[in-house]
C-alpha cells in the first residue's frame, strides 16, 4: 500500500490529505484537520453574556459570523426582539464579511492555482509579468479591503466586531461615512468585475488544460438564504435534494431532525450528513437555491452561470466562480444598503437575561451557521456550534476520491494530483479552525 | 524594479490561534513591497521555513507538540522573532475555562491516531523560544503590523486607550451597578464607566484607536496592560482597575471584583500574568512592547 500525504497552504488553518493506494487503485481519500480549538468546551461555565466577544476568536476568518450568530442565539434565549435598524446594520456586517472572505479565496487562495503559481505576489515570471501582477495583487487587496471597512463601519473592530450587541447594535451609521463608502465603491466596482472576468477566464483556460471542471455526482445543497431575498442574517434554511428540487424548510432549532454530525477518529473536524446523504453547504450551494439576487450586475453573472452550466450545477470548481459572482452581489448589496438611512432610529433595547435554550442563525460565507446554547444560573451550561464546513465534509472526501482516482492508474501516479488535491480543498474554501469538534 | 534577492526574508508562522492575526496582516499592502514573503501558509503554498529568515512573526500559541516542533526551527532560522497577538503572548483564548473540569474532558477528546497531540495547556512562545519584539492585540491592527515591521524609533503610540477614546468621563454620573449593555443604546459622548460599563480602557495599552470603545463597546483590554503595569503583579493591575471604578462609580465592591475576573476581561488582562508569576518566563520589558 502507499499513502501519500499533502500538507495543504491556502486554506484557512492546519489541514492535510492524506490518499492511501492499494494495487495502484485509490483506496481511500482523507481530508485531516490537524488542530482541536475545543470552544464547546472552554466557554462552558462562562457568564453567557460575555459570550459574544469569546467566541469570534473560533477563528478570524468568519468571526463576523460567529459573532452575530452568538448575539442571535442569546436574543432567542432571553426573547430580545433588536429594533429593525440593527437587522440592517448587521446585514451591512454579513456583506463586509462575505466581501472579504470571496475576495481572499478568489484572489489570495485560488487565483494562483489558475496558473500553477505558489501564491498571488509570485505569478509573474518575467519582468512585465511581474508588473501586471503586482498591480493585480494591489486591486485585490483593495477589494478585499472594502470588506475590511464595511466590517470595520458596521462592527466596529475590524476582525472581531463588537457592535453587534444583545439587543440591536452599539451605535448607528453616520450618514456622511456611509457616503464616502458609497464613493469607494462606486469607483472599485468596476475593478471587481474587472477582476472576476479575468478570473472566470483564467478558470476556462485552466480547465482547458486539466480537461475537467470537477465533475461530481449531484448532492444534497444547504442554505439559509432565500431564492429571491439573498439575506445573510437569515432565519430558515432551506435543502435541495439530489433531484433538484427544494425538498425541505426548517427554522436552525430543527436542525436535529435533519443533520446529523458526528466526530471523526481520522481528523479533528465533525463529519456530518443530512439524513444519510451527502450534502455541500457554500457558494455553490447558494446559487443552486437562488433565482434572483436582486442587484443587477450580480443577476447577469447568475444568468451567464445558469446558460453556460446549468441549474442545480454540480462540478467542484463552480463553487470558485459562484464566490465570484457574490463579490460582486455583495458590492453592489451594500451600496445599495448604505443609500438608505442607517443613522436615525433606535439601535438597541433594554433586555433582562434569563435561563433557557436558545439558537442563532446565520449565512456565513462557508453556509449556515448555528450556534445553539443552554443557560443555567446565568452561565453556559452547554455550548455547540453547528459549523457549515463540517457539513462539507463528505462532500470533500468524495471529490477528492473522484480527483485521486483521475489522476492514479496502473502507469503511476500522475504529478498532476498535487495540484488537484489543493484546487479541490480549496474550492471549498473549509474553515479548519471552525470544523474541530 | 528591484530584484527580490535583496529584500529581506520575511516569514509568518501561523501555532495554534484563530487566524485573525494574519487576516489583520493582510489589510496592509505596505510591507510587500518591503520584504521578500518567503513563507506563510495561508499566502503561499510553501511547507518549510527557509535558513537564514530576517524576521519572523509568530501568531497563535504553543498548543501542540507540532506547534512546539515548528516553532523551535522557525526561531533557530531566523535572526528576529516577533510575538503577535494575545495567543503567542498568553496562549489566548485557548487558556479560556482552564481549571474548568471541562478542561479534563477536552484534554481526554483531543487524542486522534498520527495527528498532533495536544500539550497540557497553551503556552506563550517566550518559554520557548527568544522573542525580540512584542506586539499584543487580538488582533493588533494593521497600522501596529507596520510600526513592528519597519521599527519605526519615532512611533508615538498612545499610552492608554482612553487617550484614543474621546469619551467624556463625568463626575457626577455615577453609576450604582454593570448595567450597561442592558440598558439600551449608549450616550456616544460620555465614558462607558459612567453609564454603567466595567471598561478597562484606562489601564490598557493604547495603539488601536479605541476601535471598541468609540462604536459603544467597552474595551475588554486585548492590548495588554500598559507600560506602568508590565513587570509587576497581576494584583497591581486589578488594584488599579479597582481604584478607578470606586472612584467613578457607585458600583458595590463585590460586583467589581466578579467582573474583573470573569472570562472576558482576564483573558486579556491575564496575558502579561504568565510571566510575572513563573520565574522561568523572561522578563518582557517596555522596550520590547509596541
Ligand atoms: S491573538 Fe486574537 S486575533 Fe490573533 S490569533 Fe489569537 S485569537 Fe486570533
Ligand atoms: S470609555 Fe473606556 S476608553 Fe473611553 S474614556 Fe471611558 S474608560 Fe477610557
Ligand atoms: S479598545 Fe480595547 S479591546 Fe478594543 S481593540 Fe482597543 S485594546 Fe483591544
Amino acid at each position: 500500500m502507499t499513502t501519500l500525504t499533502y500538507p495543504l497552504s491556502r486554506i484557512e488553518g492546519h489541514a492535510r490529505v492524506v490518499i492511501d493506494i492499494h494495487d495502484d487503485e485509490v483506496f481511500r481519500a482523507d481530508f485531516q484537520a490537524m488542530e482541536m480549538r475545543g470552544f464547546s468546551y472552554y466557554v462552558q461555565g462562562v457568564p453567557a453574556e460575555q459570550i459574544t466577544v469569546i467566541v469570534p476568536r473560533i477563528c478570524g476568518v468568519c468571526s463576523t459570523a460567529h459573532q452575530v450568530a452568538s448575539v442571535k442565539a442569546l436574543e432567542d434565549l432571553f426573547g430580545v426582539t433588536p429594533p429593525p435598524l440593527a437587522d440592517e446594520i448587521r446585514e451591512v456586517l454579513l456583506l463586509g464579511q462575505l466581501i472579504q472572505n470571496q475576495a481572499t479565496s478568489l484572489f489570495i487562495f485560488t487565483m494562483p492555482d489558475r496558473v500553477n503559481a505558489s501564491s498571488l505576489f509570485e505569478m509573474g515570471e518575467n519582468p512585465e509579468s511581474k508588473e501586471r501582477q503586482f498591480s493585480l495583487a494591489q486591486m485585490s487587496l483593495k477589494i478585499r479591503k472594502i470588506g475590511t471597512d464595511l466590517i470595520t463601519l458596521a462592527g466596529g473592530q475590524f476582525i472581531h466586531p463588537i457592535k453587534t450587541v444583545i439587543g440591536g447594535v452599539t451605535s448607528s451609521i453616520p450618514r456622511e461615512k456611509a457616503d464616502s463608502m458609497i464613493k469607494t465603491i462606486e469607483e472599485l466596482l468596476p475593478v471587481a468585475v474587472n477582476l472576476v472576468d479575468n478570473y472566470w477566464q483564467m478558470s476556462m483556460e485552466m480547465v482547458d488544460r486539466i480537461g475537467t471542471w470537477g465533475d461530481d455526482e449531484p448532492t444534497y445543497y444547504l442554505t439559509s438564504t432565500e431564492a429571491n431575498n439573498f439575506r445573510l442574517n437569515s432565519d430558515r434554511l432551506r435543502v435541495m435534494c439530489e433531484k433538484g428540487k427544494e425538498c425541505h424548510i426548517f427554522a436552525p432549532q430543527e436542525y436535529e431532525k435533519f443533520i446529523n454530525i458526528e466526530s471523526s477518529d481520522y481528523s479533528y473536524a465533525g463529519v456530518s450528513d443530512f439524513q444519510g446523504h451527502i450534502m455541500r453547504a457554500n457558494s455553490l450551494a447558494r446559487i443552486n437555491l437562488t433565482e434572483s439576487f436582486g442587484t443587477p450586475i450580480a443577476d447577469a453573472y447568475l444568468k451567464r452561470f445558469g446558460d453556460a452550466h446549468g441549474k442545480p450545477a454540480h462540478a467542484i470548481l463552480f463553487f470558485d466562480l459562484c464566490r465570484g459572482i457574490e463579490l460582486v452581489y455583495a458590492l453592489e448589496k451594500a451600496k445599495q444598503m448604505l443609500e438608505t438611512d442607517l443613522q436615525n432610529g433606535e439601535t438597541m433595547v433594554k433586555y433582562q437575561p434569563r435561563d433557557g435554550i436558545g439558537f442563532g442563525l446565520v449565512e456565513a460565507p462557508r453556509g449556515p451557521l448555528i450556534h445553539r446554547y443552554e443557560v443555567e444560573s446565568g452561565l453556559i451550561k452547554n455550548a455547540d456550534f453547528i459549523i457549515p464546513t463540517v457539513h462539507n465534509m463528505l462532500a470533500i472526501r468524495r471529490a477528492l476520491m473522484v480527483a485521486a482516482k483521475r489522476y492514479v492508474s496502473a502507469d503511476g501516479i500522475n504529478s498532476e494530483l498535487e495540484r488537484a488535491v489543493g484546487r479541490v480543498v480549496r474550492a471549498f474554501d473549509p474553515c479548519i479552525a471552525c470544523a474541530t469538534k | 524594479m528591484e530584484s527580490k534577492k535583496e529584500l529581506p526574508k520575511f516569514a509568518v508562522l501561523q501555532l495554534s490561534g484563530c487566524s485573525g492575526c494574519e487576516v489583520s496582516l493582510l489589510n496592509s499592502d505596505e510591507w510587500i513591497k518591503n520584504f521578500d514573503l518567503v513563507y506563510m501558509p495561508l499566502v503561499v503554498s510553501t511547507h518549510k521555513i527557509p535558513e537564514d529568515v530576517e524576521v519572523l512573526l509568530v501568531s497563535g500559541g504553543v498548543r501542540t507538540d507540532e506547534d512546539l516542533h515548528n516553532l523551535l526551527k522557525g526561531a533557530s532560522r531566523s535572526k528576529k522573532v516577533i510575538a503577535v497577538g494575545t495567543c503567542a503572548l498568553s496562549g489566548g483564548v485557548a487558556q479560556i475555562g482552564e481549571g474548568h473540569i471541562s478542561r479534563e474532558t477536552y484534554l481526554d477528546s483531543a487524542h486522534r491516531l498520527r495527528l498532533p497531540s495536544m500539550l497540557p495547556r497553551a503556552y506563550p512562545i517566550d518559554k520557548y523560544v527568544h522573542v525580540d519584539l512584542y506586539l499584543p492585540g487580538c488582533p493588533p491592527t494593521p497600522e501596529l503590523f507596520i510600526t513592528a515591521l519597519t521599527e519605526a524609533e519615532d512611533a508615538k503610540i498612545a499610552s492608554i486607550v482612553c487617550q484614543e477614546c474621546g469619551r467624556k468621563k463625568l463626575t457626577d454620573m455615577r453609576p450604582t451597578s454593570i448595567s450597561g449593555r442592558r440598558s439600551g443604546t449608549p450616550d456616544p459622548e460620555i465614558c462607558l464607566i459612567n453609564q454603567g460599563y466595567l471598561c478597562v480602557g484606562t489601564s490598557t495599552r493604547g495603539g488601536c484607536g479605541a476601535l471598541c470603545t468609540r462604536p459603544g463597546h467597552a474595551c475588554v483590554g486585548c492590548r495588554g496592560p500598559a507600560n506602568p503595569y508590565l513587570n509587576k503583579d497581576p494584583e497591581f493591575v486589578l488594584d488599579n482597575l479597582r481604584r478607578v471604578f470606586t472612584r467613578m462609580t457607585d458600583i458595590p465592591l463585590e460586583e467589581i471584583n466578579a467582573e474583573l475576573a470573569s472570562p472576558w476581561l482576564s483573558l486579556f488582562l491575564g496575558q502579561f500574568t504568565d510571566y510575572t508569576q513563573d520565574q522561568s518566563l523572561p522578563q518582557r520589558t517596555k522596550e520590547k512592547m509596541i
